[in-house]
């Protein structure tokens, strides 16, 4: 415990902190009416954001609008809907009543245990010839709707998973015949107690990982060898003159 | 500005209509171009020093099957005769739609260019009446419903195992090509691709070589040519001929030629399927994959002299990932050093149930 605890209020307590890393300097975001419809614009945005849980839009509003989002749902989260500065801040930022019920009882049981930000923010490509901005796609997590990203761990089936899976399976395989041959070969030579035996067979199984674990270092360090120049193949190297 | 840089407005219709021309003509060249890719890059005979013309065998070889190629798929096409309409129902993402195709003409890849980039880039296989796997460019034949499955699929098993026999295709392409003209390679075949075996296979005969190991560096040079024939973005050409046509094309490879009756006999409509990559032409039952640029990451990773009486077998084995998957490297060097053992498909001498027609369905995943 630091010696600052007792004589200054821990911040995190009094203002929920952002799971996002915030730009201090507001975007480039220019409107004729000025700060005030600056704001209007926000709040759209973080009422769409609510309603529709994944929106495509440019980048700087998304992003500043992001910071609003995430910290209208912890305060949500951190005093529920009796209190009554959070109902203000919820009905300022929300333009539809239906979308503060939703909150309350959609998204604060989803986010409640949630332990990083509750939006994500991708870059979405340019829409040639609609916008030469920079589009982006700002979205709740945990929505309902297909993933952006392409996650290789979603399905067994993809190549790379069912290649993964057969080393796996093979490599066990080969662990558990080095273990069997160590423990045979053991009990021929001592017919002690079991736990001898026991403690033998985990030797064999970290010496097992060991014998893998040089194999793989053997294929990585095995460099080229020069000298090796009697080669068959026409290899287009400038320094290779005995090579077609 | 000067004067130079100022254009009048008629002056500069001109030149934009100039540049259109301009436009115009590359488009005019680059199809001829396509028509006659079979013609560029290699030389058959090349003039030595002394003035004399020296004929490549090899080369020589390789247009001849091109050119028998060219003319049996020209001979189809327009065996086509008059256009008829086929109404091929498309279902899928982003959205099910009804296209009117060309009978006998139009393929997958061509209904994928009416529909979205999208599709275009990422569809590797299609799936016909919800049970016939098709080749990306293998015309249809009549009024169907499509899909286009492509590697992050739901069930992307049958995709897969047309990756994999595509690099075996590919694998066959570089080996007959990456060796010196002195040595002679004949290609064998390639038992039936299996992802879970975790290598994709060539079996090759190098009667030249009794006791070829080859280095590191010449491994690497084959994974090179890998990534470089993937880089060409050459699409895989199907055509099925009869078998008088095939024994013509392969007429310099003896177990090419063993091959194509019994593949006749078992085939349904009595044709050998040919695929062509490049210049590079191949037997295969299929299907494959559309392009060749769907090889991402690729390693060979041995080739193992096969025990046999007589003759000098060996087989190639390679690993590959599609592009767009992407892996760790200490994965993929699991999957590389597991890759290096000698991989046990059925081996050129074992072949009696290899070339039965397969089911063109998707399989289980087991």
């Amino acid at each position: 415990m630091n010696h600052f605890t007792n004589q200054q209020p821990n911040i995190n307590l009094l203002v929920s902190k952002l799971r996002i890393k915030v730009r201090p300097k507001l975007r480039q975001m220019r409107y004729i009416d000025g700060p005030e419809m600056r704001l209007k614009k926000l709040r759209e945005t973080v009422t769409a954001l609510i309603k529709f849980e994944r929106i495509e839009l440019v980048y700087p509003r998304a992003d500043e609008a992001r910071g609003y989002a995430e910290r209208l749902i912890s305060e949500a989260i951190r005093h529920g809907d009796t209190h009554k500065p959070t109902m203000d801040t919820v009905s300022f930022w929300l333009n539809e009543k239906s979308l503060v019920h939703k909150l309350f009882k959609v998204l604060v049981p989803r986010y409640e245990n949630h332990q990083s930000a509750y939006t994500s923010l991708f870059k979405a490509p340019l829409m040639y010839p609609r916008t030469h901005r920079a589009c982006s796609v700002l979205e709740l997590k945990g929505n309902p709707f297909p993933p952006l990203v392409f996650d290789g761990s979603r399905n067994k089936n993809f190549i790379h998973n069912v290649l993964l899976d057969e080393a796996r399976k093979e490599f066990k395989k080969i662990q558990q015949a080095e273990i069997v041959a160590k423990v045979s070969s053991s009990e021929k030579q001592n017919t002690d107690s079991p736990t001898n035996v026991k403690k033998t067979s985990n030797e064999a199984l970290s010496k097992a990982a060991v014998d893998v674990s040089e194999g793989e270092q053997l294929l990585k360090s095995s460099t080229v060898n020069d000298e090796d120049l009697d080669s068959t193949l026409k290899i287009q190297s400038k320094t290779d003159p005995v090579i077609a | 500005m000067t004067r130079q840089n100022i254009l009048t407005t008629s002056q500069r219709s001109v030149r934009l209509s100039l540049n259109n021309l301009k436009i115009i003509m590359e488009a005019i060249k680059s199809t001829f171009k396509l028509y006659n890719r079979n013609h560029r890059g290699r030389s058959c005979s090349t003039q030595s020093q002394d003035g004399k013309v020296v004929e490549n065998p090899k080369a020589a070889r390789i247009k001849l099957q091109n050119d028998l190629f060219n003319a049996e798929r020209l001979r189809q096409e327009k065996n086509v005769g008059r256009i008829e309409k086929i109404t091929v129902q498309y279902k899928g993402q982003p959205k099910d739609l009804d296209l009117v195709m060309n009978k006998n003409l139009s393929t997958p890849y061509n209904c994928a260019q009416h529909m979205f980039e999208m599709l275009v880039r990422r569809s590797a296989l299609a799936l016909v009446d919800g049970e016939k796997l098709w080749d990306m460019h293998r015309p249809l034949e009549d009024n169907c419903e499509l899909q286009l499955l492509h590697f992050q699929d739901d069930n992307p098993a049958p995709v897969n195992k047309a990756f994999w026999r595509t690099c075996s295709l590919m694998l066959g392409a570089v080996v007959s090509s990456a060796f010196k003209d002195t040595i002679e390679v004949i290609l064998h075949s390639f038992p039936r691709p299996n992802v879970r075996s975790g290598s994709f296979v060539y079996d090759v005969e190098i009667p030249s070589l009794s006791s070829w190991t080859p280095s590191e560096k010449e491994l690497r040079v084959l994974s090179a040519e890998m990534v470089k024939l993937s880089s060409k973005n050459y699409p895989l050409e199907r055509l099925a001929v009869d078998e008088e046509i095939a024994s013509r094309i392969f007429q310099h490879n003896k177990y090419k030629l063993e091959q194509i009756p019994a593949m006749v006999e078992q085939s349904p409509d009595k044709s050998v399927i040919l695929y062509r990559i490049g210049e590079h032409i191949d037997i295969s039952r299929g299907p494959v994959v559309g392009n060749v640029n769907f090889l991402g990451r690729c390693t060979i990773t041995a080739a193992h002299k096969l025990k046999h009486d007589s003759k000098n077998f060996y087989r190639f084995q390679g690993v590959s990932l599609p592009k767009g998957i992407m892996l760790n490297h200490f994965a993929y060097s699991v999957l590389e050093s597991r890759a290096q053992k000698l991989n046990k498909g059925l081996l050129p001498w074992q072949y009696e149930d290899v070339f039965q027609p397969e089911l063109q369905s998707i399989e289980a995943t087991s």
